[in-house]
């Protein structure tokens, strides 16, 4: 692809230091699964003239055990976090959705921080530059959204505003059901955001400058029951049609707490209140699980293409209520 | 039945197995010569417009950069069907048209260079719908074609270029009948075979008037053919071939990426190598016609068609090359499907402004009866006419007969496929599984199963003309000269098996030239379903006659006369008196023995392969999963059966039947982009969810050649997308007729899609 | 391990390691190791220097003459450029050359043994399965293959699928593949 500086970050500070410098013109690279991509695309406005290196920062990729939860570096890599026995045992709805990514190869490379930084696949956004690209518009600055009169049959159902792409993270759906949060660098200091605050419709909610330096997923009060369920055209390799997390607590036959976390329905997971609201006091069977999915959707504002992703939803809530495939 | 061959029937290794699982096969992109420059194409970024300015003079300075064309430097150079594609044109007619052409010392300055080429376009409104094409007041693609309407140009097939199926007295045939029933149905997925070798040529010109190229394709010796009638017949043609990744028809499209590798040579002097992207494999390159048919057929209660009538738009993007001989195929091909003595089937061919339709495995029958098999399903239907049957009836059987391609009267002379399709039901289960027309074969919690049938058989395995030499030496080996590349079939492995066959020689023995077009002689090309029977014979006449050319030689030395003389291992020996024998260099070490062979266009053979498929569709989610598939034909006599195996269990590749079930090209008809043009988002099989294939080859022996084989290469992937269609509507109770049976189409269907929440949107 | 010298690029210091401090930015070359042989490269513009924005796919191809790893889709998708990093199965062309300092690189040309030519069980097994059509996605099809042996040497049919879902093949000879690695797992024990 075409050439940048390359430079090899060996701190956190360095990193903030090199990105201070280059004011905007300098990206971060870590496992490079969706940059090399966006890059040899050529879809945005600005291609870079530095490429920062951040797999070289030490101690940004280990998985370690904080007061009964769980401290994941952002270097960490998906494959790593789908065959760790750690995170199986506390929290298996993130194994399942870090190993539901892509393809084996992908996983080898890719960090779950960059799984949550990456870049909407939006095929407007997307449309690579050398076949008659590229298609410019309001998340690359300015011009009309095409996805909003044109083929939007993937794109968001709720919380669409001004940009209707999708997160397309499976590991932001579960840690959004585990209410993560994520821990933010910058030189000014630290701070955390909760992943559910992390995503907007043009964007995450990093600042200039700011890194994601590891997530923080915290313990659980007792036994819980924890399903991803992801739906596509095909396995693997796609990104989510429709997917959902759900972190069940029971006891003595009755729900006492409940997370359902939706994904690809909206610029970021969207956890639905309304369904947890619903299922906590009451013995989850056929009916409640049923409804659960009707009142998640309730407000969904679906597009001219996109109103199939509904029906899923629906049926992913219950199935993974219900321990269904 | 034992095999009374040493060769033929059985498993060999591959000639080429080393080289490709050690990585040492050089396809295309792996050549690299002296002094190379690398090629790159600047593409339109609106679907229909006038070049009304552009400035090359920044990317012509820009270092490294060595030629940049545009439709001002080229030389009048066209392609297609008729010939009015120019090579580089003022005007550009879909998103992705070539506008300029660039060469340089490195791939990343040559894309420097497309960024610092200006062009100003006048925008056109575009059509993309193919009625809307028609309209009278429709954009007009080109002045050469009123109305969008691509005329048929010079017959490839003859004066009698078969155009449309005309015969017998419609009247009579709809009166005749019990049940008749009309709709409109489509084909419209235009889906990509999408081999996973990229497009791609290296050119070297040498002036005045002299171009070699190196090619990726299944029939490497037509691009020489291609191209000099491009090049207006003024330029001398040298195509050399080497192992293509992958064809499946689309690769016979290649005289635009060779042309311009060959103008940029001319241009710089140098070798240039072209080689796609990926993206531009998608958006520029081969994908199927698209179709839609208005008609109505009449039925009579025995499954007998009495009357097919109606109108075949074909939609052939921007340009044709081979539509028409597509259309003049699939007419041929219907006919062998159905036993019908009335039809009026009229296609019209019409371009419309996105990426061109051309060349893929199905070659217009499969585009025909996937629109078709719908509509007789319906009068099927409406008469309680187990499909099965109703296909295996109405298969053509020895002695009916067809028009075919060049609009001759064929009586087919083949074998009768009905043991062949009875096999395959069995193997199925289809009698179990078979409940009635929309009728689930199971039904599992929210989980519904259905089955369905197709059928495709092409007379295309006696199509055109090839030429073989085979060449004795006196060290006991043989080669053979034939223009084939091996692009998957492993065909190129079994015409030397041939040869070793006929010469009773250790297949070691045996070795195939280069496949340059300088030093072999004609060759069509592997295409269709002909390798076996077509290029076969060839190869089989040219060892037999050098054999006949060797005994001639050889008898007086043995005292003896040509007819008495056998060959085996090197040696020639009296066949009533084995021990009376010499080895081959008795023929004198300074003496070689050549054999030639052609094969005449025979139209007289088709083959068949009938698939049935079970589906099961999730009610909840409407996702659609291929479970079971079985493929049933006789191929006559198996000749490598690994090699067959592997085209039958193809039937999932090369836009079959996942086009049925997930594969499109989406194109955004307001604005003209292809918006899949990437590995992600349209849509291949992949290992997790692999369907159990079950392949019934019977081996009844053919009148064809020596060893009674016909091919079934092409024919695996046609007759599953129509049987999906059936499988899913049986499964679910309601008919689907729209290609591919995504899980919207299916909620839909299911009424589980609530009403749009917001205007606009064409889809 | 036979070392390769190539000029050019920044005139940098020997390649002395310090542990834990920090190591000089631009060091201007990099020590890859390809099949077991040692390439230092200069980092510039020269042929035979790696660019930043070289994919290792394009170095192993251009820049050393490899061209037994294949490039299909260039973008992440297809699986065709499959070679093994460290021992994992990596896509050549989403990563970096630059990024690749002091990796060990297997391509399909590492596997079995140069002197003999014989080749590596598992290539012997594609042979006999016929487990390719054209050929073109096989070199990263075994590779994935491999690091699925290496990692699990007895793997159920299920697992030799899933080992490969993110190899492409068009042609469809995932039948033969999947009883080609069967195959090869059982030779090996």
């Amino acid at each position: 692809m075409r050439s940048f500086t390359h430079i090899n970050a060996h701190t956190i500070e360095e990193a903030h230091s090199l990105l201070g410098k280059y004011k905007g013109k300098a990206v971060l690279n870590a496992g490079g699964t969706d940059l090399l991509g966006v890059l040899k695309d050529e879809i945005l406005p600005d291609y870079p003239e530095v490429v920062i290196n951040i797999k070289t920062i030490a101690g940004l990729d280990s998985i370690t055990e904080n007061d009964g939860g769980l401290t994941i570096g952002s270097l960490a890599k998906l494959a790593d976090i789908a065959n760790s026995r750690l995170i199986k045992d506390r929290y298996p709805v993130l194994v399942e959705a870090a190993h539901s990514v892509a393809t084996p190869q992908i996983r080898n490379a890719a960090t779950i921080g960059g799984n949550l930084c990456q870049d909407v696949r939006c095929w407007y956004y997307r449309y690579p530059r050398h076949i008659g690209g590229p298609i410019q518009c309001l998340r690359k600055g300015s011009g009309p959204c095409l996805a909003v009169r044109g083929d939007n049959r993937y794109h968001a159902i709720m919380e669409g505003k001004r940009c209707f792409a999708v997160c397309p993270s499976d590991t932001a759906v579960a840690l959004a059901a585990l209410d993560a949060c994520i821990h933010v660098a910058s030189p000014e200091g630290e701070r955390r955001i909760a992943i559910t605050e992390f995503f907007s419709p043009l964007g995450n909610t990093l600042k200039p400058g700011e890194i994601v330096k590891e997530i923080e997923v915290p313990a659980f009060a007792g036994p819980t029951s924890q399903k991803y369920l992801k739906f596509t055209l095909r396995k693997p390799v796609d990104f989510a049609i429709v997917s959902v997390a759900s972190v069940v607590t029971v006891e003595n036959g009755i729900c006492t707490d409940a997370r359902i976390a939706l994904g690809a329905l909206a610029p970021g997971p969207v956890r639905s209140q309304a369904a947890e609201e619903l299922l906590k006091g009451k013995q989850i069977n056929e009916t409640v699980a049923v409804e659960a999915g009707q009142i998640a959707m309730a407000g969904a504002k679906p597009l001219s293409m996109n109103g199939y992703k509904i029906e899923i939803a629906k049926t992913l809530i219950k199935r993974t209520l219900l321990g269904g495939g | 039945m034992a095999n009374k061959y040493r060769f033929i029937g059985k498993a060999t290794p591959r000639m080429d197995a080393s080289e490709i699982v050690t990585g040492k096969a050089r396809f295309l992109n792996d050549i690299k010569q002296a002094d190379m420059l690398y090629g790159k194409v600047l593409r339109s970024p609106h679907p229909h417009a006038l070049i009304t300015k552009i400035d090359k003079s920044k990317a012509e300075a820009f270092p490294g950069v060595k030629a940049v064309l545009t439709w001002e430097d080229v030389p009048d150079w066209k392609g297609g069907t008729p010939r009015y594609t120019r090579i580089l044109d003022r005007k550009v007619r879909y998103v992705g048209d070539a506008v300029a052409l660039v060469a340089a010392i490195t791939l990343e300055i040559a894309k420097e260079a497309l960024r610092l080429i200006d062009v100003e376009y006048e925008i056109l409104p575009p059509v993309f719908d193919v009625e809307e094409a028609l309209k009278p007041d429709a954009p007009q693609l080109y002045d050469e074609f009123p109305g969008n309407v691509v005329t048929p140009g010079v017959p490839f097939f003859g004066p009698k270029n078969l155009k449309e199926v005309v015969m017998g007295d419609m009247e009579k045939g709809f009166e005749e009948a019990d049940v008749i029933t009309e709709g409109t149905f489509g084909y419209e997925n235009i889906p990509n075979p999408l081999p996973p070798e990229p497009p791609g040529a290296i050119a070297l010109w040498e002036e005045p008037n002299k171009l070699t190229l190196w090619v990726s394709n299944q029939a490497s010796y037509m691009d020489k053919i291609t191209l000099f009638h491009v090049m207006g017949r003024k330029v001398e043609v040298r195509s050399i071939g080497g192992p293509c990744g992958g064809s499946f028809g689309s690769k016979f499209m290649s005289w635009q990426v060779q042309t311009y590798a060959a103008l940029l040579s001319k241009a710089t002097g140098k070798p240039v190598k072209l080689v796609f992207t990926k993206e531009e494999h998608l958006a520029a390159f081969t994908v199927r016609p698209s179709s839609r048919m208005r008609a109505r057929v009449g039925m009579k209660k025995d499954g007998t068609v009495t009357a097919v009538s109606g109108t075949w738009l074909i939609d052939t993007g921007y340009y044709s090359m081979t539509t028409q001989s597509q259309v003049a195929v699939g007419c041929g091909e219907v006919q062998i499907m159905v036993r019908c003595p009335n039809w009026d089937l009229r296609p019209v061919i019409v371009c419309t402004n996105r990426n061109a339709s051309g060349i893929v495995r199905g070659f217009g029958g499969q585009e025909l009866k996937c629109i078709l098999i719908p509509l007789l399903s319906l009068a099927m239907e409406k008469l309680d006419i187990d499909p099965f049957e109703f296909l295996k009836k109405n298969y053509v059987k020895p002695g009916e007969g067809y028009v075919w391609r060049d609009g001759i009267w064929y009586t087919y002379r083949g074998v009768d496929y009905s043991p062949a399709m009875d096999k395959g039901a069995e193997a199925f289960g289809w009698k179990e599984k078979w409940k009635g027309w929309l009728t689930p074969t199971a039904i599992n919690g929210t989980k519904q199963r259905g089955v369905g049938v197709g059928v495709h058989g092409n007379a295309d395995i006696g199509e055109d003309a090839s030429e073989a030499y085979v060449r004795l030496h006196p060290d006991g080996t043989a080669m053979l000269f034939s223009c084939v590349t091996e692009h998957g079939t492993g065909q190129r492995s079994n015409y030397a098996k041939m040869v070793a066959e006929v010469l009773q020689l250790p297949m070691e023995n045996v070795s195939i030239t280069p496949s340059d077009s300088l030093i072999n002689p004609y060759e069509f090309g592997p295409a269709g379903s002909r390798g076996t029977y077509a290029i076969g014979s060839a190869v089989i006449r040219a060892a037999e006659d050098a054999r006949k050319k060797l005994f001639e030689l050889m008898a007086p030395m043995l005292q003896a006369k040509p007819g008495d003389l056998d060959t085996s291992d090197g040696m020639v020996f009296v066949k009533d008196n084995p021990e009376k024998k010499i080895p081959w260099r008795s023929m004198s070490i300074d003496r070689t023995i050549t054999g030639i062979g052609r094969f005449e266009p025979d139209y007289t053979l088709t083959n068949c392969m009938m698939s049935f498929i079970e589906v099961e569709v999730d009610t909840e989610t409407g996702k659609v999963d291929l479970v079971n598939v079985v493929n049933a034909t006789d191929a006559g006599k198996i000749i490598d059966p690994q090699g067959l195996e592997g085209q039958l269990n193809g039937c999932l590749g090369s836009a079959g039947i996942d086009s049925a079930i997930f594969e499109e090209t989406i194109l955004d008809r307001s604005s003209g982009h292809t918006l899949n043009a990437n590995m992600i988002d349209y849509k291949w099989r992949t290992f997790s969810e692999l369907p159990v294939i079950t392949n019934v080859v019977l081996e009844t022996p053919f009148p064809s050649h020596r060893f009674h084989a016909v091919g079934i290469g092409e024919v695996a992937t046609s007759p599953g997308p129509s049987a999906v269609l059936m499988a899913v509507s049986n499964a679910i109770g309601i008919w689907l007729h729209e290609y591919p049976v995504t899980p919207e189409k299916v909620l839909k269907a299911l009424g589980k899609v609530s009403l749009r929440g917001r205007k606009g949107g064409t889809p | 391990m036979r070392k390769k010298q190539w000029q050019g690029g920044k005139n940098m210091a020997a390649k002395n390691k310090k542990s834990g401090a920090k190591k000089v930015l631009a060091k201007g070359r990099i020590n890859l190791t390809v099949n077991g042989q040692l390439y230092e490269l200069g980092i510039g513009k020269e042929p035979d220097q790696v660019d930043p924005g070289h994919t290792l796919a394009h170095t192993l191809r251009e820049t050393l003459g490899l061209t037994g790893t294949k490039i299909s889709c260039d973008n992440g998708a297809c699986g065709a450029c499959t070679v093994l990093i460290d021992g994992k199965a990596m896509l050549s062309c989403m990563t970096l050359t630059v990024e690749c300092d002091e990796k060990k690189v297997t391509t399909i040309e590492g596997l079995g043994d140069p002197k003999t030519g014989i080749v590596d069980p598992l290539q012997q097994t594609f042979i006999d399965h016929t487990a390719f059509q054209c050929g073109f996605c096989t070199p990263g099809m075994i590779m994935s293959a491999k690091a699925l042996l290496n990692d699990n040497p007895s793997p159920t049919e299920e697992e030799v699928k899933e080992g490969l879902s993110g190899n492409f093949c068009r042609c469809i000879s995932h039948y033969h593949v999947v009883k080609a690695v069967l195959a090869a797992s059982e030779k090996v024990r």
